[in-house]
């Protein structure tokens, strides 16, 4: 018995056309000087909050956040940069949930989600996130607000530096451009569809 | 065997809406107004569009090697590929998928499983189905079929979905679409902890990584990908792109035109299951590659770009006929001119002939395709296809008859003119409608005026 597969492999080669060619590849023309400034203009277009810190100042800074949006459960990737805001963490009462916790029941009842981005594109405001054990995907979605670490040296100016940087794909890639949002009623915007309703960066500097 | 599509019929309620004709009518304004502001900021916008519009191409000519290349890619990175010649095999096969993970299923956004009934066949097998986009879950409460292909709700207003959500949820009539949306949220995120598979669409797949590609703003399709334990993804078999790189020009180009957004709050790439250690993600994908009726457009070579399109919307936005008949009146998944060429190819003449026809040829969607599909030709092609076949009405072949005959001499020309000058003036003197058949022609345009004296008559 001839399986789908082949019945529809064979169609399309019998239709192939081997004289069209594939381009070379191409890109937006864009070639932004200042990429921080870009990026901060663009992610707060879009409704992203950017707080600018130094290695020195983060931990404070976003216990500072935390504490002002009324946070108690916050889940948290495990990171070299993360490694002193986890520890100062752990002086306060908040309840800090590790990568390993991510159950979603358990990812769900969090305040609050830390990430770090691996990359951000000045042109569209993007942050872009990995994801690994000691990366889960929930924790920048799940919870009602996403606070990301994002260092200046991460900003590149477009999707195509992205795509020419990363090495092997990790199983999820994902582009995050503000919070959750939809606009499904009359066109009106909302935030908070599903995902985040806030999306706050630290800018590393 | 499937009933005829009516074009004008099904759009008599639409016209007769005030309601709906406002509703529609600002939100295609500000559509087109966002999606020309994005455009404008791309200074090569035009040789992004050629690009893409090769790229496809390309990837069309070598569809079948492309597949070959995902589905090996696809494997690699953990994932299971599955292949469907139609509708039939798609539902089956996916049934068969779900009911061996669980029955709490959830959904993102898929026209691809919207054309194929899925959501009846899961439900009919026992399963419970919830389309989890808030714009599809509205028309999935109201039993209806999405008005859109990126705003399924376009046509309600904001009283008609808060009615709607009190009826179905017994929550108060909120009036905003704030505390509307966040009803939604609140249910759809209790089904989403609970959910045991998530079956989702794909904007793009890549053919040499194994990535499937899906954009989305509201975050419910990262949810669909994330939480449930088996992701089934849906794809036509035309969605492959041959490289990562080309990403980058298709994600500028398709948010922009879709939104006018830079890009969607949400776009994933998905490479194969969860991996080894990972907290969270599907232990299972599984990629359902459906022809449908692909191939055989496939191999309609004068066809075959409409298979190059990225389901953006942006035809639907700039045509003036979906703008007063909203998707429902060309009674399929797919609307707009880009439906009226699709759902004629995938359906037959016979069943949407009439479709192609619900056009005014202005060009407008030919014009805003991301990736060049040149609508307006396919759209003649087809209407020349259903005239061989079917023949064209009386009073068009009369006419025709008429003009032909009329061109032929230089007298017999002249006296047509002055017939037709003379029934001019008699006409719009008594205000006197042109009789059956002409009527349904002149109904609703008005004939032009000829000149006082014909040309001719003034040189010589």
């Amino acid at each position: 018995m001839t399986t789908a597969r082949e019945v529809i492999l064979t169609r399309l080669r019998q239709a192939a056309d081997p004289a069209i060619p594939l381009p070379e590849s191409s890109r937006p023309d864009a070639q932004p000087s200042d990429l921080v400034s870009l990026f901060i203009e663009r992610a707060t277009a879009v409704g992203t909050e950017i707080e600018t810190a130094s290695p020195v100042t983060l931990a404070t800074a976003i216990i500072d956040e935390l504490t002002k949006t009324g946070v108690s459960r916050v889940a948290m990737w495990e990171d070299r940069l993360l490694m002193q805001v986890r520890a100062a963490l752990r002086a306060t009462p908040f309840q800090v949930l590790d990568p390993w916790d991510h159950a979603r029941d358990t990812v769900a009842g969090a305040d609050a989600g830390i990430t770090i981005a691996d990359f951000a594109i000045a042109l569209t405001g993007t942050l872009v996130l990995d994801c690994s054990p000691a990366h889960p995907r929930s924790t920048s979605l799940l919870p009602p607000v996403h606070i990301a670490v994002v260092p200046a040296a991460h900003i590149v100016a477009s999707l195509g530096d992205v795509l020419t940087r990363t090495g092997p794909l990790p199983s999820a890639l994902t582009f995050i451009t503000g919070p959750s949002r939809t606009a499904d009623i009359e066109l009106t915007p909302v935030r908070g569809a599903h995902g985040p309703t806030r999306v706050k960066v630290f800018l590393l500097t | 065997m499937t009933a005829r599509i009516d074009f004008e019929k099904n759009s008599e309620k639409a016209l007769g809406d005030p309601s709906l004709q406002a509703t529609l009518r600002s939100a295609m304004v500000r559509f087109r107004g966002l999606r020309n502001s994005a455009v404008e900021e791309i200074p090569n916008w035009q040789a992004l569009r050629q690009y893409a519009h090769d790229v496809k191409a390309h990837a069309l000519a070598h569809l079948d090697r492309y597949l070959e290349q995902l589905e090996r890619q696809v494997t690699e990175a953990g994932g299971v590929v599955h292949w469907a010649r139609n509708a039939d095999e798609a539902r089956i096969l996916i049934t068969q998928l779900v009911k061996s993970s669980g029955r709490q299923v959830v959904k993102s956004k898929s026209m691809t499983t919207e054309e194929i009934e899925l959501n009846d066949a899961l439900e009919h097998a026992g399963c419970e189905v919830t389309e989890t986009d808030l714009g599809e879950y509205l028309v999935q409460l109201a039993g209806e079929q999405p008005a859109h292909i990126i705003a399924p709700v376009v046509h309600k207003s904001k009283e008609t979905i808060a009615a709607l959500l009190s009826e179905k949820l017994g929550v108060p009539r909120y009036d905003d679409a704030q505390q509307l949306t966040m009803v939604a949220r609140e249910v759809l995120r209790r089904r989403f902890l609970e959910a045991d598979v998530g079956i989702s669409g794909v904007n793009f797949a890549v053919a040499e990584s194994g990535t499937v590609v899906v954009v989305e703003n509201e975050g419910n399709a990262r949810l669909t990908t994330t939480l449930p334990r088996t992701h089934i993804a849906v794809m036509g078999i035309e969605k492959v792109i041959p490289r990562l790189a080309d990403l980058d020009v298709f994600l500028t180009l398709l948010p922009r035109s879709a939104t006018g957004q830079r890009m969607s709050s949400y776009v994933s790439f998905l490479t194969g299951p969860r991996r080894v250690g990972e907290a969270d993600g599907p232990e299972q994908l599984h990629l359902v590659l459906l022809d449908n009726g692909r191939t055989a457009i496939h191999a309609d070579s004068s066809m075959r770009e409409s298979l190059a399109c990225i389901r953006c919307g942006a035809c639907l936005n700039v045509c003036p006929v979906f703008e007063r008949t909203a998707g429902h009146a060309y009674g399929s998944v797919y609307s707009g001119p880009i439906g009226a060429v699709l759902t004629p190819l995938f359906q037959g003449l016979d069943v949407a002939g009439d479709l192609p026809f619900a056009s005014s040829l202005c060009g407008a969607c030919g014009e805003v395709c991301p990736v060049k599909i040149e609508l307006p030709r396919l759209l003649l092609e087809l209407r020349s296809r259903v005239v061989r076949q079917q023949g064209a009405p009386v009073a068009e072949r009369f006419f025709v008859w008429g003009w032909v005959n009329a061109m032929k001499s230089a007298r017999r020309l002249a006296v047509a003119g002055k017939v037709a000058r003379a029934v001019h003036r008699f006409t719009s003197a008594v205000r006197l409608p042109l009789p059956y058949p002409f009527s349904r022609w002149s109904a609703f345009r008005e004939l032009p005026r000829p000149a006082a004296k014909a040309f001719r008559e003034r040189t010589s």
